[in-house]
């Protein structure tokens, strides 16, 4: 089975002579999720960034089953069924919460409006909060929008860059909750984490990268094992 | 005296109210396209000779030149923005808002080639004043704050209950969020202009049925437009109101220790104080 990602020798910065990736690869199968951990600087976001359409590799092949998506801007790479949701500043503050999913849905709006009340029922405190403006809303609440918002377009890929920073513990074990559930209906999945435990315990594959390369890769649950993993990034 | 307040504080709410028009454009366009786009001025005088033709040489009613003018000032906005200061924005908010104020100067310069340097007035019939408690309103002023009213209420209504203006009100939030979801924001960019130049040259209509206009007509007010969006905070639409109320008033209560001729000072201490104590306006969100 051909992946239905595929990241292949992506070299990329924000300059042309920034590399912040020296040559990542990555593969996502339909339907799975994939963890990709690493220390601060990795090159973690960027990787996301580049399939997302935002950031435009210098070198490299990024396919979405037969689509490359290299090159491709951000709206085009979201019409094929990519969904990316940014770390920080991933809702819109003055708009509604319900207004945030319009804009989530904003490509397709007659299935958008169809889709808000399944959201709703999927996230009961954003259908509690639907008409308050997204800046009032928690550090978990606003996580969830984010990831609502995502789902607005039935997404085949969905991209989350570190949701649970800044969560408190409770708030991210829902989070991960959550991502489990949407990965339940089907959406593959690439989550880049600091929290490296959680992450694999929820990823099928991990991998792990390290100043802008592929270090490690493999089924979570033997990385989570992993002598070296385990000192390097989960502090023993 | 205290009659003498109230009706200034009167005819500070009928000018703050027309001042709210070109500030909601400003501020539209600072919350879209980050930069303060002075061009503002020169399209307020587009549109005030657009419905002085409109109104005078075609005869229409007032309210029908106030279309006229909202179209003429507003495709102006467009095409100078795509042609002129769309390329120079990746060089920064800076050097785009040099370029829009070199813009204005060539706008009113060629409003000034085509009609000459002579006041003109609307084509308004002459009604006595109403009175009443002692207060004096022209029905011109009435007429001018419900067209003001009118305008204002269809932008709040469209970026409220439009998937259009929602978009605007997205990608005025988060660029980058925007142009994940889908959003197009050339598109979006184009139509703010549309808009903000649009109510721009509403502005100089009203600015012309209130007075008379000429080529400067633009150049006089920017000062108190500029002055109404940073005391409301820039990028804040009710905050453009209510910094124009606020200027407006401030303008004419400053008549009871300043000579009119001195009433702009308002706008520069405003816009002094504002920043100082409280640089992100009354209503804005953020500081810049």
């Amino acid at each position: 089975m051909s992946a239905l990602l595929a990241v292949e020798g992506v070299v990329a910065g924000y300059s042309p002579s920034d590399e912040i990736l020296k040559g990542v690869d990555l593969a996502v199968d339909s339907g799975e999720i994939v963890s990709v951990i690493g220390p601060n600087g990795a090159g973690k976001s960027t990787l996301l960034k580049v399939v997302a359409g935002l950031l435009r590799p210098h070198r490299g092949r990024v396919r979405l089953g037969e689509a490359a998506l290299e090159g491709k801007p951000a709206r085009e790479v979201s019409a094929l069924g990519v969904a990316f949701v940014p770390q920080e500043h991933n809702v819109f503050p003055s708009l509604t919460v319900r207004e945030n999913l319009e804009m989530g849905g904003y490509v397709d709006p007659r299935a958008a409006r169809r889709r808000i009340d399944e959201i709703f029922v999927r996230f009961p405190a954003l259908a509690d909060k639907r008409r308050h403006a997204a800046r009032t809303l928690s550090g978990g609440q606003r996580q969830m929008l984010a990831m609502a918002m995502a789902l607005m377009v039935a997404p085949v890929l969905l991209l989350l860059d570190e949701p649970s920073a800044g969560l408190a513990p409770r708030a991210a074990e829902q989070l991960f909750d959550t991502v489990v559930a949407v990965n339940g209906d089907g959406v593959a999945i690439v989550m880049v984490e600091q929290n490296a435990l959680e992450a694999l315990a929820i990823a099928r594959r991990g991998y792990i990268l390290v100043d802008g390369r592929n270090s490690k890769s493999g089924p979570a649950a033997e990385l989570a094992r992993d002598p070296d993993v385990r000192r390097i990034f989960l502090g023993g | 005296m205290p009659r003498e307040i109230a009706q200034l504080l009167l005819n500070g709410l009928m000018a703050g109210t027309i001042l709210a028009v070109p500030a909601i454009g400003f501020t539209a366009i600072y919350a879209v396209l980050r930069f303060p786009n002075f061009a503002i001025a020169a399209h307020l005088t587009i549109g005030a000779f657009a419905g002085w033709l409109a109104n005078v040489s075609l005869g229409l009613p007032a309210a029908l030149a106030v279309g006229v003018a909202f179209v003429v000032a507003g495709l102006a906005g467009v095409l100078n923005d795509e042609l002129i200061l769309k390329p120079l924005r990746p060089a920064g908010a800076l050097t785009t808002a040099i370029a829009a104020v070199a813009l204005t100067l060539v706008l009113e310069n060629v409003v000034r080639f085509v009609f000459g340097n002579d006041l003109r007035g609307y084509d308004l019939p002459i009604r006595r004043d109403w009175q009443a408690a002692g207060l004096r309103i022209a029905p011109q002023q009435v007429h001018n704050f419900v067209i003001a009213v009118v305008a204002m209420a269809a932008v709040f209504l469209f970026l409220a209950f439009t998937r259009t203006g929602k978009a605007m009100r997205a990608v005025a939030d988060n660029p980058m969020l925007a142009s994940v979801k889908g959003i197009d924001a050339d598109r979006v960019a184009r139509l703010t202009n549309f808009v903000a130049m649009g109510l721009a040259g509403v502005g100089g209509v009203l600015v012309g049925l209130d007075t008379s206009i000429d080529p400067l007509t633009g150049f006089r007010v920017i000062l108190s437009v500029f002055a109404a969006a940073v005391v409301g905070g820039l990028g804040s639409i009710p905050g453009a109101v209510v910094g124009a109320l606020t200027i407006g008033v401030g303008e004419e209560l400053s008549l009871l220790v300043l000579a009119p001729a001195y009433r702009t000072v308002v706008g520069f201490a405003a816009i002094l104080v504002v920043l100082t104590l409280r640089p992100r306006g009354i209503l804005g969100e953020r500081a810049y």
